[in-house]
């Protein structure tokens, strides 16, 4: 992720000066798909602390498991979005940095849905997936607040 | 304007997410930086029993298998080893028939299923720590009828089995407990292979899971009865409580009928049965449960009372609770036996021999020796050796006391592993080895004894 945002701020600067046409970026279909796997697994966790049956619980760690998978794809992708001269949506750092805390904590998560039996969702595991979703939310609420702002501003 | 705002960004951005990884790496190392005790504290009726606690990471600490080579294990002074046979195939348990024969199964587990991400690490783990050999589902059989440690005979004496661990002759009827069902086979003393179809007695809990493969078997004195110790189907309860239906529990098996009951329950996995000889009583080895601590759950021998509960899921060593199966059971938790005697965390006791014999030196007479398989999840590595458990007045009087080590190298690497123990007819030790795919034999040290093979 380091690298990847790092690089964008280089190659973006240096590649729009040239002047190509700007096309969609890749990386942000996969962060919706991550975001959409995550969201998920804050729900299957929901119906685990009503009924703990345990499929509800591997349902929910194999959806952080594909979220993170999901997100490795999309920093990659990333790289290559603003490699290739892609149009990233601005301001990027508010959108990177908030998709990264959520990245982190489902990391944690999968470690604590990873543990033998109800201890695995309730109550931390079931905690960091609402918060998961929390930062999502804010984040994505934070992006369309300040790309207004850009756009009147601008 | 906008050139302006791009050259501050990414000194910020960069210096978030360093602040970010710290944290994150900080949390992660909290569940590495842990280390286990004194085992010696937690052997013996009274095991000190830290709080529980839970990983972020559990921890994986395995012994990467080596082999032996010119190696042999460590005996104290007073007693040998030897290898009675080698080049076997994933050697679990052991049993010896009346005239001498000694039975190795070759067995090892069937495939684990894949529920969740993590039983894809854990087959890594096992097949770094030397324990996804091939499952070679036989019975070999070694002679040596003159009792010196040099075989005469080596044959396959039953193949195409399902995972066999447990064996027990009454009279003519030899039965063997594959992972799914116990079955009899005729046997003629002296026969050095068979070859008749098998009958089934029972099924036993076995697939689709099959966490816990082994079934331990015990006959009764009398022949009457059959003892299976079959173990849970997860750690704690993580694949549902209805796959544990009639495991972590041993059964009585009515030989006649193939009837059975439920003879003491809540043991997470009873690996070994024996009689104690001066009372008449069942003993048990049993492996605890993982995941809460490096000296959390001690692996215990115990006496198996009837209708007995011994705790697991629910609680462990009487009534420590364990927060990780619910719904809990406080009806069930109020009953809970704890067990006699506990061998310290981890050590994953997979053979045990009430030694009878007069072969072994006099402080080996009364008392049990428990062979420790050795850790996985815990630093620093416990277990790897076989120890004896001195008995008195049918019930331990001491610690225990290491006899046969040197299953781990300087490393820290495994040699071999020992799992099966049992007493051969002259009255030495035989211990399976499913590391390093040998059957090694203690027995006294003598002065005009023939050079240790390879050596």
């Amino acid at each position: 992720m380091n690298h990847a945002v790092i690089a964008e701020t280089t190659f973006n600067t240096s590649l729009t000066s040239i002047g190509r046409p700007p096309r969609g970026p890749i990386h942000k279909v996969l962060v919706s798909f991550s975001a959409a796997y995550f969201t998920g697994a804050f729900v299957t966790d929901l119906a685990y602390w009503h009924v703990p049956d345990v499929l509800w619980e591997r349902f929910s760690i194999w959806l952080i498991t594909a979220g993170l998978i999901m997100a490795g794809l999309a920093a990659i992708a990333f790289v290559f979005d603003v490699a290739s001269d892609r149009l990233i949506d601005e301001p990027a750092w508010p959108r990177a940095v908030g998709y990264a805390i959520a990245v982190l904590l489902s990391l944690a998560n999968a470690f604590v849905h990873s543990r033998d039996g109800y201890t695995a969702v309730v109550p931390l595991g079931l905690t960091l997936s609402a918060l998961v979703v929390i930062v999502l939310l804010l984040t994505a609420w934070v992006g369309m607040a300040l790309a207004n702002r850009h756009r009147v501003g601008g | 304007m906008m050139h302006g705002l791009t050259n501050a960004r990414p000194r910020k951005l960069a210096r978030g997410l360093v602040v970010l990884s710290v944290a994150a790496t900080s949390l992660a190392l909290v569940g590495c930086d842990d280390h286990g005790g004194d085992p010696t504290k937690q052997i013996g009726a009274n095991p000190v029993l830290p709080s529980l606690q839970q990983y972020l990471v559990p921890p994986i600490r395995i012994a990467k298998a080596v082999g032996w080579g010119d190696e042999t294990p460590t005996v104290p002074q007073g007693l040998q080893v030897q290898a009675l046979a080698t080049g076997l195939e994933h050697p679990r348990s052991l049993y010896v028939l009346p005239n001498g024969d000694v039975l190795v199964i070759e067995s090892n587990g069937p495939k684990a299923p894949i529920f969740r991400p993590k039983d894809i690490i854990t087959g890594w783990v096992q097949w770094f720590a030397g324990a996804k050999a091939k499952d070679a589902n036989r019975i070999t059989l070694i002679r040596n009828g003159n009792g010196d440690g040099v075989p005469e005979l080596r044959t396959v004496f039953l193949d195409h089995l399902n995972s066999p661990f447990g064996v027990a002759l009454v009279g003519h009827d030899l039965y063997v407990a594959n992972t799914d069902a116990i079955v009899r086979y005729p046997y003629q003393d002296g026969q050095t292979s068979i070859t008749a179809p098998g009958t089934k007695l029972t099924d036993l809990p076995g697939g689709p899971i099959d966490h816990h493969w082994t079934k331990a078997l015990l006959a009764s004195p009398d022949g009457s009865k059959l003892y299976v110790g079959v173990g849970s189907n997860s750690n704690i309860g993580e694949n549902g409580i209805g796959a544990e239906y009639e495991r972590a529990a041993i059964w009585e098996v009515d030989r006649a009928s193939g009837a059975h009951r439920i003879f003491a329950s809540g043991m997470r996995n009873p690996t070994g049965l024996q009689w104690e000889p001066e009372t008449g009583k069942l003993w048990a080895i049993a492996n605890e449960r993982d995941e809460i601590g490096p000296d959390l759950v001690p692996d215990y021998l115990t006496s198996v009372q009837d209708g007995g509960f011994y705790g697991w899921p629910y609680s462990y060593y009487g009534q420590h609770l364990d927060p990780r199966i619910v719904p809990q059971r406080p009806d069930l938790v109020a009953t809970a036996i704890a067990p006699d005697y506990a061998l310290s965390s981890h050590v994953a006791p997979l053979g045990v021999a009430m030694y009878t014999g007069t072969e072994l030196p006099a402080n080996y007479r009364g008392g049990a020796f428990v062979s420790e398989h050795g850790s996985w999840n815990r630093t620093p590595l416990n277990g790897y050796k076989v120890v004896f458990v001195p008995f008195s007045g049918g019930k331990p009087s001491g610690p225990a006391q290491d006899v046969v080590t040197g299953f781990l190298d300087a490393n820290n690497h495994a040699r071999g592993r020992p799992v099966g123990l049992a007493m051969d007819r002259s009255g030495a030790l035989l211990i399976a080895d499913d590391v390093g795919n040998t059957v090694w034999r203690v027995s006294s040290a003598r002065p005009d004894s023939p050079p240790k093979p390879g050596s």
